[in-house]
């Protein structure tokens, strides 16, 4: 695409939406071709919007866009995927718009990364037939990897020796675990257990299909989460606004 | 504050006030600020005396927390209502539009917002404690969620369904399909989907 078009066509996951003015909305999508972009569509609140239901939050949409002098304008929208699976259930709604707020905290406006939509739907697609929280660790380990913030968890980032099968020290700032030997040498962090340290390498390793279906207590998925939002709360320097949500839903009404 | 040259500092704050406003860019805020320059006096008067009266007297029904003048408001206070029926609603502007329906004639629950992670809005930002007080300490039998089919408001209504559904009450959501004059042709999936699921005998 040449700067001098005026329109292109994307393929995008909605992943925010902002209401402005009269019956305006702003979405923030995640697209294969642009990266991140904010576009704006008019008069999309109106009933009789055409667009209306195909520009949702957490909605996989073929788009034709505009460009604007401040925003691009978004002019036919066609659903390819609503995640209806997802949307119908507030665990794994929660999920997504964790993972959604990742990738507009994380991501820049205009820096296309393919890979990165590709993950985006693949995790959505998992997310649709799992409820495993699992998902959610994978996609931040896969994100930060993603984009350079890869951490290393096979040798001691320190002295670059192979960790042996113990207790590792995960330190954010230095970018993985430290041996016992140079823990003295580095900043702060959270002594990780074997099992945890195991959970990090097969997420380096294997596909999130299988990734989710490993089995885990309910006290290494605590670990787990506690040691990946280190890292996350680290390279943000905050923590996501859906964190909390995410963390604190009510229990599912139980079966009769 | 922005300022513009060769116009004087209080008109140049009205416009400033004016582009606050939801809706208003600076370009409008020019126009209605030199329409109230031009109005008469009276007209600008009124104007400023009903914006000052809007908010001394208006403030959130203690019960439903739709706005009022009245505490508790008048849908409140309306006897005929059936209380046993409580219409959850996201904001005071969806209340009017369902009484303009006239269908409706139990009574609401206004939660002043939807729950929106992303924008850190949650749980104690909105008016859900004191739905779940009200479903303990009333006879309520039924409750409707009205909010938006937005992936938000779903999110709200679920985590609210959650919340009530240990108290026994049943808990119903507004149909969803196709709106009146709709295109089957420009017709989302997720409406199509949901106006099957809520077909009706003909």
């Amino acid at each position: 695409m040449t700067s001098r078009e005026r329109t292109y066509r994307i393929e995008g996951i909605i992943i925010r939406r902002r209401n402005i003015g009269e019956a305006d909305s702003i979405f923030t999508i995640y697209s294969n071709t642009q990266g991140k972009i904010d576009a704006v569509a008019r008069s999309i609140r109106k009933p009789r919007s055409k667009m209306r239901g195909h520009l949702e939050t957490m909605v996989q949409s073929s788009l034709f866009v505009a460009r604007g002098r401040s925003l691009d304008i978004l002019t036919q929208a066609q659903t390819i995927d609503s995640y209806q699976e997802i949307r119908g259930n507030l665990e794994k709604s929660a999920a997504a718009l964790y993972c959604f707020e990742l990738v507009d905290l994380f991501v820049e406006k205009g820096e296309p990364l393919p890979e990165l939509y590709r993950g985006l739907k693949q995790f959505l697609e998992v997310l649709k037939a799992t409820s495993s929280p699992l998902s959610v660790r994978y996609f931040e380990l896969y994100l930060l990897n993603l984009l350079g913030y890869e951490v290393r968890v096979f040798e001691c980032v320190v002295c670059d020796s192979r960790l042996p099968e113990q207790t590792a020290l995960l330190v954010p700032e230095a970018g993985g675990l430290v041996c016992g030997n140079c823990r003295l040498n580095t900043g702060p962090g959270r002594l990780i257990p074997v099992p945890i340290i195991k959970l990090f390498r097969f997420a380096a390793r294997v596909s999130l299909e299988n990734y989710v279906t490993i089995r885990v207590t309910e006290e290494n998925l605590n670990l787990l989460r506690l040691a990946t939002i280190d890292l996350i709360r680290y390279h943000l320097e905050r923590e996501p606004k859906s964190q909390y949500f995410l963390e604190n839903l009510p229990p599912p009404p139980q079966k009769p | 504050m922005n300022s513009f040259s060769g116009v004087p500092e209080p008109l140049t704050r009205l416009i400033n006030e004016l582009s606050k406003l939801p809706g208003i860019g600076p370009k409008s805020a020019q126009r209605l600020a030199f329409h109230l320059l031009r109005s008469s006096e009276e007209t600008t008067k009124a104007l400023v005396i009903a914006v000052e009266d809007m908010k001394k007297q208006v403030d959130l029904c203690s019960i439903c927390f739709h706005i009022t003048d009245k505490d508790p408001c008048q849908l409140c206070q309306d006897e005929e209502r059936d209380e046993s029926v409580l219409c959850v609603v996201e904001q005071a502007l969806d209340v009017i539009v369902l009484e303009r329906t006239g269908q409706y004639r139990g009574r609401y629950h206004v939660l002043q917002g939807v729950l929106n992670p992303m924008e850190g809005i949650g749980p104690e930002d909105l008016r859900i404690g004191e739905l779940l007080q009200r479903v303990q300490s009333g006879n309520i039998g039924e409750v409707i969620m009205a909010t938006n089919p937005s992936l938000e408001g779903e999110s709200t209504a679920m985590y609210v369904q959650r919340l009530l559904t240990p108290h026994g009450v049943r808990i119903t959501r507004l149909a969803r399909g196709l709106p009146s004059g709709a295109d089957l042709e420009y017709t989302d999936e997720i409406t199509l989907a949901h106006a099957f699921e809520g077909r009706q005998t003909f």
